[in-house]
């Protein structure tokens, strides 16, 4: 099975109708799907063969839906990269994950032409990557430290399987117009593919801001908004008086749906915000379509085929949240460790804390990790500590999120400095050299000791309360 | 009182160094969106406004107007300041 044959069911079917419109541009199906062919006979012209694993370097936009699926047609495994990876970050991605090269808009080293705005840089890993005999499509990069897993492998039918059950829940069909804002780079499975394979169109949104979203909407009649609470409380707070008449489902993603902002928005438009629960490792787990109001916090009822369980449950019921169904990842990828290693009596502890009421709702209470989400883009300490020790003034550090009441968290460092007199600013520097922007925290706190465990002596990390 | 042009300064300062790549031309008028400003861009702005000045800018005031350069967005920062 290959994903492209989701785009060519579609294609053959509505060949005419709009798949991708970027503001003037506008490709049907059948266009989308020629020019998917077109660069895949390019990039296997230049070398990429199956089972090669490429990083993708891409802004949004057609370009980079139609590089996913030419990479898809050669067998070639896809590497998101995202654009606010500094060269640094995109070095160690290409090294942990056996990149064979990468696709950017402008050429860097060793590279070829594939198109005007599309450069291939080969890379040569150590070692070839052994994908362990399966039909890899895609891996997300998960940095962390040495000893954390680094990259989701997830095959073709994993991806259609995972597709499929999450359509269930969004019910998304031809009809549909999307209109889409978030960086395809940490979202393109059961989102960009799934549209797709739907035959709906999708728009592409080039800003944010309330007014040019709520026009966006209005012109191009979209039915299906799928943004972050950050989106929402834009158009929620927007005081136009426009309205989006023809939005028939607004789902919240990437960091908890705070309640007045979903309150507010229901106020304002009268549609229902709805948020699920979607993890790289699983897909779309749950989604809350049965009248949030009420239950804003929410993630909603299993979705698809899926099953929650709660495993241990403390006497109100809380406890690590355990999951099963179609589409689970197929491996960690460094160090290699496929899915079966993992699952306890068919069961996959997702490493957050929460509850099921009554109904079948569950309701996500805490993390078990330390991972900080700060707008949906996941920051783990770490990462940003072992850059941070780099530096000569630091002695040791302490990355921690503060929570936040419009981001999720916030990253915070606390410093202890090798000598009285360092100079934090170039700390600062030295961050903003070799740390995505996100990355960088927006407080940094000098303290003369860490907090540390009483037993293991290691860095004390609260788990953090969603 | 705070004055537009203190803000603005800073505004500067942090948007050339901390958002926009070195290759970039910023100055007051620039077109920020043209220049490649996006919605994580937004998020290090309203973050970098909250840290300095202690207060989130409202969402009804996160317009098109405000964002058109960096002397508006320091108009309306200085505006809520000074309203507060």
């Amino acid at each position: 099975m290959n994903l492209t044959e989701l785009l060519d069911t579609t294609a053959a079917r509505w060949p005419k109708k709009v798949a991708l419109i970027e503001e003037s541009t506008v490709v049907s199906y059948a266009e989308l799907a020629q020019r998917t062919l077109a660069l895949a006979a390019k990039l296997q012209s230049l070398g990429i063969t199956r089972g090669g694993r490429i990083g993708l370097a891409f802004p949004n936009g057609v370009g980079y839906v139609a590089l996913t699926f030419a990479l898809w047609r050669v067998n070639a495994v896809v590497v998101p990269i995202p654009m606010e990876c500094t060269e640094a970050e995109i070095a160690e991605l290409a090294a942990a994950m056996q990149l064979e090269g990468t696709l950017r808009q402008k050429p860097r080293g060793v590279c070829m032409a594939v198109a005007g705005d599309c450069f291939l840089t080969q890379l040569a890993p150590p070692s070839p990557p052994d994908n362990h005999g399966l039909n890899l499509a895609f891996i997300r990069f998960t940095s962390g430290t040495t000893s954390a897993r680094k990259g989701v492998a997830l095959g073709h039918e994993t991806i259609r399987d995972r597709v499929l059950s999450a359509n269930q829940a969004f019910r998304i069909g031809s009809d549909d117009t999307v209109i889409w804002c978030l960086p395809m780079a940490h979202h393109f499975l059961i989102t960009i593919v799934l549209y797709l394979g739907a035959g709906a169109t999708i728009v592409l949104a080039r800003h944010v801001l309330a007014r040019p979203f709520l026009e966006a909407i209005n012109h191009w009649r979209g039915t299906v908004l799928y943004a972050a609470p950050f989106h929402f409380a834009m158009l929620a707070r927007d005081n136009s008086g426009a309205t989006v008449p023809s939005v028939r489902l607004a789902v919240s993603t990437t960091c908890a749906l705070p309640a007045e902002v979903a309150e507010e928005f229901y106020q304002h438009y009268k549609i229902p915000l709805v948020q699920g629960l979607g993890v790289i490792e699983f897909g779309l787990v749950s989604l809350n379509t049965d009248d949030p109001r009420g239950r804003w916090n929410s993630v909603g009822r299993p979705a698809g085929g899926f099953r929650i369980q709660i495993n241990d449950p403390d006497a109100d019921g809380c406890g690590e949240v355990a999951v099963t169904g179609p589409g689970i990842f197929d491996a960690y990828v460094a160090p290699w460790i496929p899915r079966e290693a993992l699952l306890c009596g068919g069961w996959f502890p997702t490493g957050d804390i929460g509850r099921l009421d009554a109904e079948g709702f569950l309701f996500l209470l805490a993390r078990k990790t330390a991972v900080i989400n700060l707008a949906g883009r996941k920051v783990f300490p770490e990462e940003i500590e072992a850059v941070i020790n780099r530096h000569p003034a630091v002695r040791e550090s302490r990355v921690y999120g503060k929570p936040h009441a419009h981001l999720g968290e916030v990253v915070e460092v606390e410093i202890v400095l090798a000598s009285p007199d360092a100079n934090l600013d170039s700390v600062r520097a030295f961050c903003r050299d070799h740390l995505a922007s996100y990355k960088i925290p927006t407080r940094f706190t000098v303290v003369s000791a860490l907090p540390r465990t009483a037993v293991t002596g290691k860095i004390r990390r609260a788990a953090v309360v969603a | 009182m705070i004055e537009t042009q203190e803000i603005e300064t800073k505004l500067l300062d942090f948007l050339k160094r901390e958002v926009f790549a070195p290759e970039v031309l910023v100055t007051s008028e620039t077109d920020l969106v043209a220049a490649g400003f996006d919605s994580m861009s937004l998020v290090r702005l309203l973050l970098f406004i909250e840290t300095d000045y202690g207060f989130w800018i409202p969402e009804s005031e996160i317009t098109g107007d405000a964002l058109r350069n960096i002397r508006a967005l320091a108009s309306t920062i200085a505006r809520l300041i000074n309203e507060r």
